[in-house]
């Protein structure tokens, strides 16, 4: 899986797109863990462009939750946004909310992961 | 395993170095093919070409009087004296011969001779034996009645008593021909002087003066040289001699002359083609003895002396004791004599092998591009073929071998050619089929691989699925004397993923316990998390009435080990049938839907409701309460029936509320079947990608009420 970045107002945005399935979620892990290397206290915020992604599931979901919980053991800055209305659903079901920072859209979660 | 293009040129290139090396060394070992033991196997099939076509002998030119046996019994032991080899040499000429060639060299005076035998004996009177005839000048006397030609043998060094003949051939001295590489001697053993003046000219009967020098050779004669120089002056053999002489003086003799030495030699019309050296490589006829005569019967007048008419005449030896023997590439033997008759019929008929300087080089051509040939087509074809193609390209050769020598007598070497080739092709064929073998054995290793992971996937598969159902309970089993509330549930696995799980069981009398749960990931590992979780929540729920406090402490003991960061969500629920009062906790679970009074809606979970179990490490779990009325029916699900997929959509929380609809009026079991129907008709075909699990809850009330979907 390629995941294209860029850095805007001192986030690194990480664009995710596709279906995020059980067989996606392995190459996902493996695309994601460099990035999560990186994830650590001075480095910029790591946030994820959630917005080209049509459907994650329960598997889809454990690699966020992994990476979250990974992020946190570093005490880096980990995020999601922009989550398309389906996606939107599965993380409401599943409370990920509150689990992982949620924004609506990327604008929103730079001002408040940049500052 | 993918290879890089590049490296499969380098492959390639080790495997071609080690054929074209043995190309390169063949084209070698033919160049220098007399080092080789090839030598032996090259002139075995040129003798081989004149075995299976000799040169046809359809007239005899030619007789041969022999000194034999029965001429030595009749006139005594050789030397004979000069004059009964006078007497002899006049019968002959008696019969106008073309030419009387004598294979001998007379060069001591005869030991009859009056002076030697005065000598010898010392009673005999000198003065009368002095004026007798000397033997010597009455065989001289007899020579110089005809065209008679004596024999001389060239030397390499000279010896006492040796010199130059007298008779050399009247050849046009031009600059070049001392620079020719034709023999050479410096000196002879030639007859006596007044012999030589009486005789009409003089041959040399060498033959092939490097014949012998290898073993190999095993003294086979094969070829002769037609052309000498005794000390800076040219000779013909004894045989062309003759001929010469026979032609008079339209036999001008002419050798030709090339870039790559001699190439011929003519004699009036007659023309012989010859090595660069003068040898001429001789096409042999089979031997016969018709045209040998005894010289006893010669001198027995038995022979009419027409018979020498028109014909040449050798007088040479043909007995046992005395005749030097040849072998020829025919495997005959034959006296030396007959070496001139197959020589003057060879130059009469224009017969003569021909290996011009070029062949070699037409031979070493026919190497290299027969050698690339295989190195090109070998590694591309099937081993069948590639030994077929080796083949093909032998008889090629051996068959051109032999068309060559049956059209114009060429001498090519096609079983070298083909021998000195096999060891490209072995070395090609062995790293074609060694690279076959290797190509298999990788095939085989990977479908053996690909087997045992297949058969390891299914074996932890069905470990997983056999762990996953054999922990779920049969509802109806458990309820069967229930009749405040009807319980169903099912659990459909898909193929590869294993997780979701059910549950129900009574806390008390009055209280019943639904779980339906689904675990992140897949295989054992999923399968025993479940069968961890299912084990905890039906202990912890039973020990803790605080519903909410017995799911933390659930996912407190899950947390304690999980290497895998798995986790589960879940929807747990806790009906009094009693009263109808419900509690529930939802973990990240799917909201249920609930029918009630023909109308559906959701369980509201949002309050309370918090993340899948072990999502985090510690999250405060706390249960809502809603109040069930009798008819009401509960459906819990997972996502394998909302996200069921036709390849396009999935099935929804939308169509699965319309089929409960539809379908609500059914038994529980009855409506289970048709859900799971309704599903498996979207997905029209499509593997299910996961497990698809379904529970529902009909809650009838009082036992004293009858509620119409409680009869089970």
């Amino acid at each position: 899986m390629h995941l294209p970045t860029r850095e805007q107002s001192g986030v690194l945005i990480v664009s995710v797109s596709g279906r995020i399935d059980h067989i996606a979620s392995e190459e996902f892990t493996k695309a994601l863990d460099p990035l999560l290397a990186n994830c650590v206290p001075g480095q910029p915020p790591l946030l994820l462009d959630f917005s080209g992604v049509e459907y994650i599931s329960s598997a889809g979901l454990r690699v966020l939750m992994i990476a979250s919980r990974r992020a946190k053991g570093q005490r880096g800055v980990f995020a999601i946004a922009a989550l398309q209305p389906l996606v939107q659903e599965v993380f409401a079901i599943s409370r990920f909310n509150l689990i992982m920072p949620c924004y609506v859209s990327l604008d929103a979660a730079c001002k408040v992961l940049g500052a | 395993m993918k290879r890089l293009p590049g490296t499969a040129l380098l492959r390639a290139g080790r495997g071609l170095a080690l054929p074209i090396l043995l190309l390169l060394s063949a084209a070698l070992a033919l160049e220098n093919i007399e080092a080789t033991p090839l030598a032996s196997l090259r002139n075995a099939q040129f003798d081989r070409y004149q075995r299976q076509m000799p040169r046809q002998r359809d007239n005899e030119p030619v007789i041969v009087v022999g000194i034999d046996s029965q001429s030595l019994s009749a006139h005594g032991q050789w030397p004979w004296s000069r004059e009964l080899l006078a007497e002899l040499t006049k019968k002959i000429l008696a019969g106008q011969p073309l030419a009387l060639g004598i294979d001998i060299v007379f060069a001591e005076p005869d030991r009859y001779s009056p002076g030697i035998l005065g000598e010898k004996l010392a009673g005999l009177p000198r003065n009368i034996l002095a004026k007798l005839p000397e033997p010597d000048n009455v065989f001289a006397e007899a020579l110089g009645d005809g065209p008679t030609v004596l024999a001389v043998v060239g030397l390499a060094n000279p010896l006492p008593g040796s010199r130059p003949p007298h008779k050399p051939l009247a050849l046009l001295a031009g600059g070049d021909l001392a620079r020719q590489p034709i023999a050479r001697f410096p000196s002879a053993v030639v007859s006596r002087p007044m012999l030589e003046k009486a005789a009409s000219g003089e041959g040399f009967i060498n033959a092939s003066p490097d014949a012998l020098r290898s073993s190999s050779e095993r003294g086979v004669l094969r070829r002769v040289p037609t052309l000498a120089f005794i000390d800076q002056q040219p000779f013909l053999p004894l045989s062309l001699e003759m001929l010469r002489l026979a032609l008079g003086s339209e036999g001008q003799t002419v050798p030709e002359f090339g870039r790559h030495g001699m190439s011929g030699l003519r004699i009036g019309d007659y023309r012989l083609p010859t090595q660069g050296n003068g040898d001429l490589l001789i096409h042999y006829g089979k031997a016969s003895s018709h045209y040998y005569l005894s010289a006893a019967d010669v001198l027995a007048g038995v022979h009419a002396p027409e018979i020498f008419r028109s014909r040449f005449v050798i007088l040479g030896f043909n007995s046992t004791g005395l005749q030097d023997s040849i072998v020829t590439p025919l495997g005959e033997i034959v006296p030396g004599v007959d070496i001139h008759v197959q020589v003057i019929e060879s130059m009469l008929s224009g017969a003569a092998l021909q290996r011009p300087y070029w062949l070699p080089r037409l031979e070493l051509a026919a190497l290299l591009l027969g050698g690339l040939l295989l190195i090109v087509a070998v590694p591309a074809l099937r081993p069948r073929l590639a030994v077929l193609s080796y083949s093909g390209l032998a008889t090629l050769l051996i068959g051109g071998g032999y068309l060559a020598f049956y059209s114009g007598q060429w001498l090519f070497d096609g079983p070298s050619l083909s021998l000195l080739l096999s060891p490209v092709f072995v070395s090609l064929l062995g790293s074609t089929l060694i690279e076959a073998d290797a190509k298999r054995r990788q095939a085989e290793r990977e479908l053996q691989d690909s087997r045992e992971a297949a058969a390891r996937t299914a074996g932890e598969l069905d470990a997983a699925r056999r762990i996953q159902m054999g922990l779920l309970p049969d509802p109806q089993a458990l309820f069967a004397e229930e009749n405040r509330f009807a319980v169903a549930a099912l659990l459909e696995p898909a193929l590869a993923v294993g997780g979701d799980y059910y549950d129900c069981f009574m806390l008390d009398e009055d209280r019943l316990c639904v779980v339906i749960g689904d675990v992140s990931g897949k295989g054992i590992p999923a399968s025993l998390f479940m069968a961890i979780s299912k084990t905890l929540t039906g202990t912890l729920t039973r020990l803790e009435s605080d519903l909410g406090q017995a799911i933390r402490d659930v996912e407190r003991e899950l947390n304690r080990e999980n290497p895998e960061y798995l986790f589960v969500t879940a929807f747990v629920a806790v009906l009094d049938a009693a009263s109808g009062q419900l509690n529930f906790v939802c973990a990240g679970h799917d909201a249920p839907l609930l029918v009630r009074r023909g109308t559906i809606s959701k369980v509201a979970t949002q309050t309370h409701g918090g993340p899948p179990l072990c999502a985090t490490d510690s999250y405060p779990y706390r249960a809502d309460q809603m109040q069930l009325e009798p008819g009401d029916l509960l459906c819990l699900f997972t996502d394998g029936v909302t996200e069921a997929s036709d390849g396009q959509s999935l099935f929804g929380g939308e169509r699965l509320a319309a089929a409960l609809l539809r379908h609500r009026e059914k038994a529980p079991p009855d409506l289970l079947a048709a859900l799971r129907d309704d599903v498996r008709d979207f997905e029209a075909g499509h593997p299910a990608a996961d497990d698809l699990t379904l529970l529902m809850l009909n809650y009838c009330g009082q036992p004293a009420k009858t509620a119409k979907n409680g009869a089970l």
